[in-house]
Parts: structure tokens; C-alpha cells; sequence
């Protein structure tokens, strides 16, 4: 079947799409706006609302946090080392005080209850370091209370604001502060996407795009909007010019390489049957001993039906990738524009007896769209051309089948384009039914840009 | 509310434009009270339309800022950009897309309101729908 491009726009087509209209955009709430297709999309301000309370509730958690840290460990330890006066104090008692911890554990903290004296009043409290914190080691806060004996004198550092504050040990806890981290980064994103969308807030949709562009075009490391070429939207075309052909100019790269989807398969297979595998063996063992689980007999069933389909799907690749000797797909020519031919060299390797072997010229529309929480891509044919065929012969694994021909890009074709969500993708595809054996089909993408000569009358 | 009036015209009244010509024209936005214009926005640009999210590229933007009342924003302002080379206008099954001049304007109070006014890039004929794909 071939099909393409070549309808023409109508005059009220373009009375329609051409008209003018003034759109008023709400201030309020909505919850959907635009309808596309059977689809509606939901509304943009909602979607702001809602994205500045998740990071605003990622801020106000970060902000607690780290007010908790600092005020518990970090200022307490701050004017411990920089503000404490020193003193000799004597020691009363030393235990270790246990606190349950909320996943069923004990932490420890060492408690050594000392008393100092102070422009003549005598201060008694119960310390160690300025931080109070309670770790799971027990041995950890022994070590620490066998360094003091009751009744001996030992230094200490006291507030001179308050001397029922004071420590034996100073210093910072070290580790303690990678903490830190977690807060810093919850008020780094909290923060940053709260920036992000206050200062989208009320700007339109094209002054975003402009500035995000603009920010593309500056961003070293990133590909230039313009792809190399002068081609906005097209994609680039540099992996073919650094793959030089053997007959003709440039190797066409494969979409994805048969070993890639072996492992893929492999991988996928592993997985599955590995997990669903435990489950397999709890049933049947339960069936064994005389007392049968069936629910999990029958909750396992379509898994293990999935299981054997990946089973069928690694075979076939199995099959295709040993079996079906390597693709090789050139072209003489590049950039690719409609209405110009090129000449294309066709190799095709194995030891294989053929029902047919046919390469099709096609081009799909590729849109993606968000419905709910899926992201889905919906393709569709609009163009397919049978560009060569053969049917009924034998490749011989000493001679590969070669072919070299011309193709025509059709003058009324579509450039390749890709954006975001959408995308008009060449390709060329090579379907081989092979006797015997599983059909296979493999893809090699193709880059077509604006003609030449597009000009269209005044 | 009754929406405000924009009016964006082509020089010579064109709507097809080829890759990398010139395109010109003027835009007069008339709200009800012109002094509570705030700003506009001038767009060149494509959007996609059809099956898949919408995406947008802008070509060409200007803004344009009351300036505490110093700059008229109610005058006949012209525009004029030098149109890329792609991509092109296009009508496909589930992919369009559709190039524009668009015009925002931002009263002092008040909801933002837009124009567009749509033109063709290029000459790619719309694809034909397949009954299936």
C-alpha cells in the first residue's frame, strides 16, 4: 500500500485557519482549558498553584529541619568552643542514659553529673558535650563516662550567661553535620522550583519560550538549537557524516542494533522469571507439603503467562540475531531533500532461505500527550513506499545479497521535524520473511530537510 | 467581559511566506481604556497542533513596556523579522503545525488578552489520512 502526502488546502481551510480572534485569558481558577482532540488539557494555573504548594512544602520542611539542626546541635556547639569560660569542676556520677529510637532500637548517651563553682555559687548539672545527641553505639558513651571518676576534678567549660550550661568535652560532631545536607537540599529544591514558579507566574507562554531559548542558544554544553545546521526543529544529522560507507557515502545507523534488543530481551527475562520464580517455588512447595496456598497459586498464574511470553520473545531474538546475518544499509547522498533522488546500497548477510526481502521508504508521525498520570506516544503512517522487493531466493553465507538502486524523496513530502511532543520521523525499513524462521525487521532512520525551492507565489 | 480588539495586519495582505523571506507588518491594539495598557507582546512563532502536547517555538519576540504612560502603546507599531528556514507550515494526520503573529496585551488591570493571526511557511501540501495505519 502506498500513501503520502499530496492533498491540497482548500480556500475555506484557510479562510478557517486564518482567521483572527481575540482570546481573553482568565485570572481565575480552571480547572481545564483547552480541549485538544478528544482530550482536555488541565489548566496551567492550577498546575502553578499546585506546584508552588509541593515546593513550598519542600521549603517549610527544609527550613524546620534545619532550624531543629541549628538550634540543637550547631549553635549549641558554636558557643560552646567560642563563648564557654573555663573552670575545674568535680565529677558526682556517670551513667548511660538509653532512649528508644523509632525503628525499635536503643541509643546511648553518655551523662556525667558534675558541680562547679562560680563567683562563689555552686552550680550542679548533668552534661558531657554540647550537643546531647544520642548514638547507637553503647561502648561509644561507656568509653566516654570511664574517662571521669566521681569525686575527682576534671576541666569544664560553663556559659558565662547561664553556668548550669556547661560541657566536658568540646569540639564538633563532625559527621553529624552531613546532615545538614538533607535540609540544604530540600530548601535548594523547595526553594529554587518556589523562585521557578513565582517568576513564571503571569508570564505569557511565548516570553517563556523566548528566555528558554535564548538560555539554550548560551548553554555551552548543550547541543545548539540549531543543530549544527541552519535548519530549526530538523534534527541533526552528524552521526551519518562520521560513518563513511564502503560502496556508497555514508553508512545509515541502525535505530536499534539486534545485539542491544538480545540484551534486552535477555534482561528483561532474567527479571521476571527470577522474581516470579520465588513465588513459583513457595506454591509448589505448599502444594507438596499437603497444604495448598491458593491464592498465591492463582494470583501467580498471569505472571508466570507473562513470563513465557518474554521466554518466547528471547527466543526469537535468540533466533533473529544468529540466524539473520547483519543489515547494512548506505546512501550516496546527504542532506536529503524532497523531490531529489539518491542511490542506496542494500547488504544483507546470513545463511537464510527467503520468502521475500523488501525495503519501504516510510514516514510516521510520532505525538506524545500526557493522559493523567501516562505518558503516551501515538503513532501514524503517512507516507509508505515500497522502494525494492524480491522474493523467493537463497543468501549464501560467502555471498551476501547486494543491491544498489535509486530512490525518489517525493516533492510533496514533509521535512523531518521534532520538537517536545512531536515529531515527523523518516525512516527506511528493511522486512525480511525468512523460511523457517522468525521474521525480522529492521529500521534506519533518515534525516529529509526543507527543499531547495519552497518559494511560494506572492 | 467583552473581549478587547487587536488588529494585526500583513503588508500586502499576505498569508504565504516562503523560508527566509521577510515578513512585515503592523498591530494596533484598541482596548476600552488605552491608558491602563501595561505592556504588549509582539510573537512570531510556530506552534504544533493535533494528537500529541503542544509545543511552541518562538522566532521573534518584542515587548513592549508603558513606561509610566511615556510610551503610547495605543499607535498603529509596525514589526518585521527575517522567517527561518524551518519548519515549515504543515497539516499532517496527528502532527500540525501552524506559524502565527501573535499579540498579548497587558492592561494595568484586568485579565491579559491575545491575538493571533495565522500564516503559512513554505508550500508542503497537507498529508493525506490514511484510512488505518
Amino acid at each position: 500500500m502506498n500513501i503520502g502526502f499530496g492533498a491540497e488546502f482548500t480556500g475555506s481551510q484557510l479562510a478557517g485557519t486564518f482567521e483572527n480572534s481575540v482570546h481573553s485569558v482568565s485570572k481565575f481558577l480552571r480547572l481545564y482549558e483547552k480541549k485538544r482532540g478528544d482530550r482536555r488539557t488541565g489548566s496551567s494555573k492550577l498546575g502553578s498553584v499546585g506546584e508552588a504548594f509541593f515546593f513550598s512544602v519542600f521549603l517549610l520542611l527544609g527550613l524546620a529541619a534545619l532550624a531543629v539542626m541549628l538550634v540543637t546541635i550547631v549553635w549549641p556547639e558554636l558557643r560552646a568552643n567560642r563563648h564557654y569560660l573555663k573552670a575545674r569542676c568535680t565529677v558526682i556520677g556517670a551513667t548511660i542514659s538509653e532512649k528508644d529510637d523509632d525503628e525499635g532500637g536503643v541509643t546511648y548517651r553518655p551523662d556525667v553529673t558534675i558541680q562547679l563553682i562560680v563567683a562563689g555559687k555552686s552550680y550542679q548539672t548533668t552534661t558531657y558535650d554540647a550537643a546531647r545527641l544520642y548514638t547507637s553505639g553503647r561502648q561509644k558513651a561507656l568509653t566516654a563516662i570511664e574517662q571521669f571518676q566521681a569525686g575527682k576534678e576534671y576541666d569544664c567549660w560553663y556559659d558565662p550567661t547561664d553556668p548550669r550550661r556547661a560541657v566536658l568535652v568540646r569540639g564538633y560532631s563532625g559527621w553529624t553535620y552531613l546532615l545538614l545536607l538533607v535540609p540544604l537540599s530540600f530548601i535548594a529544591i523547595g526553594g529554587g522550583g518556589l523562585v521557578y514558579t513565582l517568576w513564571h507566574w503571569g508570564t505569557s507562554a511565548e516570553r517563556r519560550s523566548a528566555l528558554a531559548q535564548r538560555a539554550a542558544n548560551m548553554d555551552l554544553l548543550n547541543e545548539p538549537a540549531t543543530n549544527g545546521h541552519d535548519f530549526p526543529q530538523v534534527p541533526s544529522d552528524n552521526d551519518w557524516k562520521s560513518s563513511p560507507g564502503t560502496r556508497l557515502s555514508y553508512r545509515l545507523p541502525i535505530t536499534t542494533a539486534p545485539g542491544w534488543q538480545l540484551f534486552a530481551a535477555f534482561f528483561a527475562c532474567f527479571c521476571w522469571i527470577g522474581i516470579t520464580a520465588v513465588f513459583v517455588v513457595i506454591a509448589v512447595r505448599s502444594h507438596v507439603r499437603g497444604e495448598p496456598e491458593w491464592f498465591l497459586t492463582v494470583f501467580i498464574i498471569p505472571f508466570v503467562i507473562v513470563g513465557l511470553v518474554l521466554v518466547y520473545a528471547l527466543v526469537r531474538q535468540l533466533l533473529i540475531t544468529t540466524g539473520v546475518g547483519p543489515t547494512r544499509m548506505e546512501i550516496s547522498r546527504h542532506p536529503l531533500h524532497p523531490g531529489e533522488s539518491c542511490d542506496l546500497y542494500l547488504s544483507q548477510a546470513g545463511r537464510l532461505t527467503m520468502n521475500s526481502l523488501e525495503v519501504l521508504l516510510a514516514c510516521d508521525e510520532n505525538a506524545t500527550y500526557r493522559q493523567g498520570t501516562d505518558t503516551r506516544t501515538e503513532q501514524r503512517r503517512v507516507l509508505e513506499q515500497s522502494v525494492y522487493r524480491r522474493d523467493g531466493f537463497e543468501i549464501d553465507p560467502a555471498v551476501p545479497l547486494e543491491h544498489q538502486w535509486s530512490i525518489l524523496i517525493p516533492a510533496a513530502a514533509m521535512h523531518s521535524f521534532r520538537s517536545t511532543h512531536n515529531e515527523v520521523k523518516w525512516k527506511l525499513l528493511v522486512k525480511g520473511d525468512v523460511v523457517g524462521w522468525p521474521n525480522f525487521e529492521r529500521e534506519y532512520p533518515l534525516i529529509v530537510f526543507p527543499a531547495d525551492h519552497c518559494e511560494v507565489e506572492a | 467581559m467583552t473581549p478587547q480588539p487587536i488588529e494585526i495586519l500583513f503588508d500586502d495582505d499576505r498569508t504565504q511566506f516562503s523560508p527566509g523571506e521577510e515578513l512585515a507588518g503592523q498591530f494596533l491594539v484598541v482596548p476600552g481604556d488605552a491608558r491602563s495598557l501595561r505592556a504588549v507582546e509582539l510573537s512570531v512563532l510556530w506552534t504544533t497542533e493535533g494528537k500529541g502536547d503542544e509545543d511552541i517555538g518562538v522566532h521573534h519576540f518584542e515587548r513592549l513596556d508603558a513606561q509610566d504612560g511615556e510610551n503610547d502603546l495605543r499607535r498603529l507599531i509596525a514589526f518585521r523579522t527575517r522567517l527561518p528556514n524551518s519548519p515549515l507550515s504543515y497539516q499532517g494526520a496527528i502532527v500540525k503545525i501552524v506559524w502565527c503573529v501573535r499579540v498579548r496585551a497587558f492592561p494595568l488591570r484586568g485579565d491579559d488578552f491575545f491575538s493571533e493571526e495565522r500564516f503559512q511557511l513554505g508550500n508542503v501540501p497537507a498529508a493525506e489520512q490514511p484510512a488505518t495505519s
